[in-house]
């Protein structure tokens, strides 16, 4: 009876200090959070301000008045609506095209034997490790002399339709491995083919991995910099982040247009972090879990 | 289990018909694996051996490109203690920045959607961008940064051109976008068996001991897969160099990423910078290495996991 005793009356202290613990935690994660979103902020006030206005001291925390014309007025040096289109020229294609390409071989890896599928699959694993600055000497070679498409989006584009990397393919596989067996041997048996049974059986039941490979891809090509700086030279194909580093090199001082243009940087990925944003976390649980 | 039931005889008209399928399917990633991957890595160690400036012909010149890279080059050795220093600084702030964010977000918080959502959101922004805006608030004179350091009665800091404070200050950039691992973390953290700490509890062990003795030994699978992916992330860094600091003030941002684009773009020694390549390759490899030697020793497998 002692026992019990103390396991009741210990428990609610427990239960108490346990309550105390989730108040501090709330209250840290609160301080965080604003620290962490300080920067952007900082980023979209000074979008909205003059450089007078910048330049005060002691700053403003908030913009005197708000001032969206400066976007306007940005717009006319920093040529957004090009670069956006030709980001989307390569992003389109590319997380398209790797989606796609990564659910096929997925799927070879996942449900189908054969000959040699360790030995391919462990290159597949290993070429995961190798950082793929490694490989960028060689690449603009091959891409500009052998094929002779430097300055095209073709060398960004191509590449991901080798399976959108070793990753993708693998995620996909991990993902496919959890649908039961028994679906497409039903199938089978009904004299389903093995691109009938990947496209109206598995496609279905994989959709959310092959989104967040789509989301995945997305996200490396967004931030991709050096790449694009390697492969386009003529400013008319540049991308937001070349385009963006251009306009900085132009105008060095001009702050406040300078995060004007910043600020319209960030906004394509956050409308896309917006409406999917239940994908974009489930996809980054799922690379950790699954590997 | 359906392993031993699915197996056929081996020649029959089916497993044939199978295998060519999985042939067909697989050669986008073929050719990947060997355009993309293997022959240019392949490449990078021919081609470190010849002296080839762009237009004219390579010459092959034997370890020539990495004797002048370990004696001579005024950058290289630098590049390396600099590519490092980052690494390990973004590397262990991030992985302590997103393991303690994640701990609190695994306590009962109200709207904890919401608030892993405010710290995901730096990861995906563009790099690029996300170095511009930051150093409008590293500025010398009139930034963010600096008026808290005048608030609080310490001279200004010029953070991105004083040659001791570029790396660190790079490296918090780096901490800041690291929104990814703490989604890992917290997903993981989630997993921990809730039995655990209640017996850890019964016995009257303290939140010490617990956070050491069950916490961090059920996480080590997922602090591990973190750390590899963190590493080789932020080994490979060069937005901010290519953004905002040319690899100044001095060699003190000169990443060796941005050192091998510098020589192989700017100046056309393809044949230098691929030796460059190799050497990073070397060293990354290097660190996975060590990584996974010595994970046997401190990972936990739970007996019921893979």
């Amino acid at each position: 009876m002692k026992q019990i005793d103390i396991k009741t009356g210990s428990y609610k202290s427990i239960k108490q200090s346990r309550k105390i613990a989730d108040i501090a935690s709330m209250i840290m994660v609160v301080i965080m959070a604003a620290a962490v979103m300080l920067p952007i902020w900082w980023i979209l006030r000074s979008a909205l301000m003059t450089n007078a206005e910048l330049y005060k001291y002691p700053p403003d925390f908030l913009p005197p008045k708000w001032r969206f014309y400066n976007f306007v007025e940005t717009l006319e040096y920093f040529r957004f609506w090009l670069y956006l289109k030709n980001t989307m020229t390569i992003i389109v294609p590319s997380v398209i095209g790797g989606t796609i390409t990564a659910t096929i071989c997925g799927y070879a890896f996942g449900r189908l034997e054969f000959k040699g599928k360790k030995f391919i699959f462990s290159l597949c694993v290993g070429s995961m490790l190798l950082p793929n600055m490694v490989t960028l000497v060689p690449l603009y070679i091959m891409w500009s002399r052998v094929f002779g498409w430097a300055d095209t989006y073709w060398p960004l584009i191509l590449p991901h339709f080798t399976g959108g990397g070793a990753f993708s393919i693998f995620l996909i596989r991990q993902f496919i491995k959890t649908i039961p067996r028994e679906l497409d041997e039903a199938a089978k048996i009904d004299g389903a083919g093995y691109m009938r049974i990947l496209w109206s059986i598995l496609v279905p039941s994989i959709r959310s991995a092959m989104i967040v490979v789509a989301l995945l891809l997305f996200i490396s090509l967004w931030n991709d910099m050096l790449q694009q700086l390697v492969y386009i030279n003529t400013p008319d194909k540049f991308t937001i982040a070349i385009g963006l580093n251009l306009f900085r090199g132009a105008l060095k001082a001009d702050w406040s247009k300078l995060m004007a243009a910043t600020c319209m940087s960030f906004t394509p990925g956050l409308v896309f972090y917006l409406i999917g944003q239940r994908y974009f976390i489930e996809g980054i649980v799922m690379t950790g879990l699954k590997s | 289990m359906n392993k031993t039931v699915r197996k056929k005889p081996r020649y029959s008209l089916m497993a044939r018909k199978e295998s060519i399928t999985a042939y067909l399917c697989l050669i986008p990633a073929f050719i990947g694996l060997t355009f993309i991957t293997y022959l240019p890595l392949a490449g990078v160690f021919g081609i470190g051996f010849f002296n080839w400036k762009g237009l004219s012909a390579p010459v092959f010149i034997g370890f020539r490109n990495y004797i002048r890279l370990f004696t001579t080059d005024p950058y290289f050795i630098d590049s390396i203690k600099v590519t490092v220093y980052f690494a390990v600084l973004a590397v262990f702030g991030s992985m302590i920045y997103s393991f303690y964010i994640a701990m609190l977000l695994n306590r009962e918080i109200p709207a904890r959607g919401f608030w892993r959502a405010v710290f995901y959101l730096p990861y995906i922004l563009p790099a690029a961008a996300v170095y511009i805006g930051w150093s409008w608030l590293y500025e010398s004179n009139f930034g963010l940064f600096n008026y808290f350091l005048s608030e609080l009665g310490i001279n200004k800091i010029k953070f991105l051109s004083d040659s001791l404070y570029v790396v660190p200050s790079l490296a918090l950039i780096a901490v800041w976008t690291s929104g990814n691992l703490i989604v890992i973390f917290l997903a993981g953290l989630q997993n921990v068996s809730r039995v655990y700490y209640e017996a850890a509890l019964i016995d009257g062990a303290n939140a010490f001991q617990r956070f050491f003795r069950i916490t961090v030994p059920c996480m080590t699978p997922i602090i591990f897969y973190n750390l590899l992916m963190s590493l080789i992330t932020n080994m490979q860094v060069v937005v901010p160099a290519l953004a905002l600091t040319d690899g100044g003030p001095g060699n003190a941002s000169m990443f060796m990423t941005y050192l091998m684009y510098r020589y192989a773009f700017k100046n056309n020694h393809l044949g230098y910078a691929c030796a460059i390549s190799f050497v990073f390759f070397v060293i990354i490899a290097i660190f996975t290495a060590i990584l996974f030697a010595t994970s046997k020793t401190w990972i936990f497998y739970e007996g019921d996991s893979k």
